[in-house]
């Protein structure tokens, strides 16, 4: 098992440039991080953009695609996948707006692919904001995904 | 809108009252299974019988919820469920046999109309009937967890399947009379009939969700809710279904496995007729 | 304990997406039990590592806003037939589990 580095904290983009100027980070090396308390306990999403990526300045364009229903069924489930073609994917975050705290979870990617998949809860009819972190540049896709009131379910 | 025969038929047969259950032959049952198939394959245009496996998901005006039971389809929960319910059906007996050993008839055939008792024979009663022959002890409870998981293993051997129930027998031909019935009369406070949402209203709203096609139920069946997942019995059967629907109505429910609703699944089955089974189904 | 399960599909464009179901309350802590009328404590997953023979791959941060019984999925480009992927998760009360799944 190659020998694992722990960051204290984010990705912040401070601790990652000072880790990776004294050479303690490649490509290959794996690392893994405390869990990202700040952001989890944020309660706007740029509290929660600036804790987890250390920043929540996001750049133009569709480099991320998010597949999920534009209505739940249920919406203690709801099922979401971020995707993105980008190069260098350093982390992908799933902000849900109205959820009391917005940051549901993220993805730290060092090896794997641009690609996260899971399920949230979602009290009410929300956007749903999909970021990635690649190449030191954060990207966005967002979606709102409607919370209803059943009519039949036995 | 041209109403199917049935409704005609059955608003007549339901003023009559239970009684006055008239004989239906044969080629009339045939004759309703073409008119019902008839009417959704107008109604849906599009798709073929084949597509009603997957339930309200294939209908058109699913389309803004059909993501969520994609997504849950890269990696269906009941899955692992699956596997357990393997070895719970290859579990041996005291007596050292199992249910593999069991007396059952094709998944895709039931319900079937047993000539000697007059009865009808589900694969949730025959499970029991052969858990009982065998010294064992039945399943309590008949709507969901465990014996969903027996059926859903047992059915899902079956799948691609066509649905082919055999309504040769007069005995048959009076419990889906009976099926029918029940499938076209009013009921509970909404005073809704099956084929109230099902089949006049199928594809339209009520409230946040969407009416499944009639065409089609129970062909995935057991299924995994979401919805039962979330309060912790995620499997059930078709009874466990037909109970919750006939509450939401505001009608007395009635007992799994009792006639009411064998019939009822004996009617629907029959209205499935030629749809390949996909066992187990996730739903909401 | 083996609850989680872990499912390995081929990707199109190669590779593989791996698939994670754990066996997880994932109580938000805001939840009342019906019996006793107090809150049932926070208890969720925290963190969940991925591997690939041995070497970390991805590391998913999870709160109490993922659904009970929660699914992850992850790509891994990288991937081969032969490979060994791992995963293993701690919730907040220093719980965990594991599983692990050959690529074919």
């Amino acid at each position: 098992m190659k020998r694992r580095i722990f960051l204290k904290g984010s990705l912040a983009a401070g601790t990652l440039a000072v880790a990776a100027g004294a050479g303690m980070l490649t490509p290959t090396r794996v690392l893994a991080s405390t869990w990202p308390k700040a952001a989890f306990e944020s309660k706007t999403e740029a509290d929660a953009l600036n804790a987890f990526f250390g920043t929540s300045e996001v750049e133009q364009g569709d480099q991320v695609s998010i597949k999920a229903p534009l209505q739940a069924e249920n919406g203690a489930v709801v099922p979401i996948k971020v995707m993105t073609s980008l190069e260098g994917v350093e982390a992908i975050a799933i902000i849900t707006i109205k959820n009391p705290s917005p940051y549901t979870t993220s993805l730290q990617v060092a090896g794997a692919g641009g690609l996260y998949s899971t399920r949230i809860k979602m009290g009410q009819t929300s956007p749903v904001n999909c970021y990635v972190k690649a190449g030191g540049k954060l990207y966005l896709a967002s979606q709102e995904i409607k919370v209803t009131v059943g009519g039949c379910g036995g | 809108m041209k109403k199917l025969v049935s409704l005609t038929l059955a608003a007549g047969l339901a003023v009559v009252g239970a009684s006055g259950v008239q004989a239906i032959s044969e080629s009339e049952i045939q004759q309703e299974i073409e008119a019902f198939q008839g009417y959704f394959l107008k109604r849906f245009p599009g798709l073929t019988i084949e597509d009603f496996q997957d339930g309200v998901n294939v209908l058109p005006q699913y389309e803004h919820r059909r993501a969520n039971w994609e997504l849950a389809m890269e990696f269906p929960p009941y899955e692992p469920e699956m596997e357990r319910a393997a070895e719970e059906w290859n579990a041996p007996f005291e007596n050292g046999k199992s249910l593999n050993d069991c007396d059952l008839a094709p998944g895709n055939t039931y319900p079937v109309f047993d000539t000697a008792t007059g009865d009808l024979r589900t694969v949730v009663g025959d499970i029991n009937a052969c858990l009982k022959a065998n010294g064992e002890e039945v399943v309590k409870n008949v709507k969901r967890s465990k014996m969903a998981r027996l059926v859903a293993h047992y059915r899902s051997q079956f799948n691609g399947e066509r649905v082919a129930v055999d309504f040769s027998d007069s005995g048959a031909q009076a419990w889906y009379e009976k099926g029918r019935q029940f499938y076209w009369a009013k009921r509970g406070q909404l005073n809704f009939s099956c084929a109230d949402c099902h089949v006049h209203n199928a594809g339209n709203s009520v409230r946040g969700d969407v009416l499944s096609a009639g065409l089609g139920h129970g062909v995935g069946f057991p299924v995994w809710r979401t919805k039962w997942q979330v309060a912790g019995k995620p499997w059930g059967t078709m009874h466990r279904r037909y109970g919750g629907c006939n509450k939401q109505v505001r009608a007395h429910p009635f007992k799994a496995q009792g006639e009411e609703y064998k019939a009822l699944e004996f009617y629907e089955a029959v209205m499935n007729t030629g749809i390949p089974l996909k066992v187990p189904s996730q739903r909401q | 304990m083996a609850s989680t399960k872990m499912k390995i599909k081929k990707s199109k464009g190669g590779g593989y997406e791996v698939m994670v179901l754990a066996k997880h309350p994932m109580e938000t802590g805001l939840r009342k039990d019906k019996k006793t009328g107090e809150k049932v404590p926070a208890h969720f997953i925290q963190t969940m590592e991925f591997a690939v023979n041995g070497e970390t791959v991805a590391q998913a941060n999870l709160g109490a806003g993922v659904s009970k019984n929660p699914l992850i999925g992850i790509s891994i480009p990288s991937a081969k037939s032969g490979d060994t992927v791992t995963v293993s998760w701690v919730d907040n009360k220093g719980e965990s589990d594991s599983a692990e799944k050959a690529v074919k």
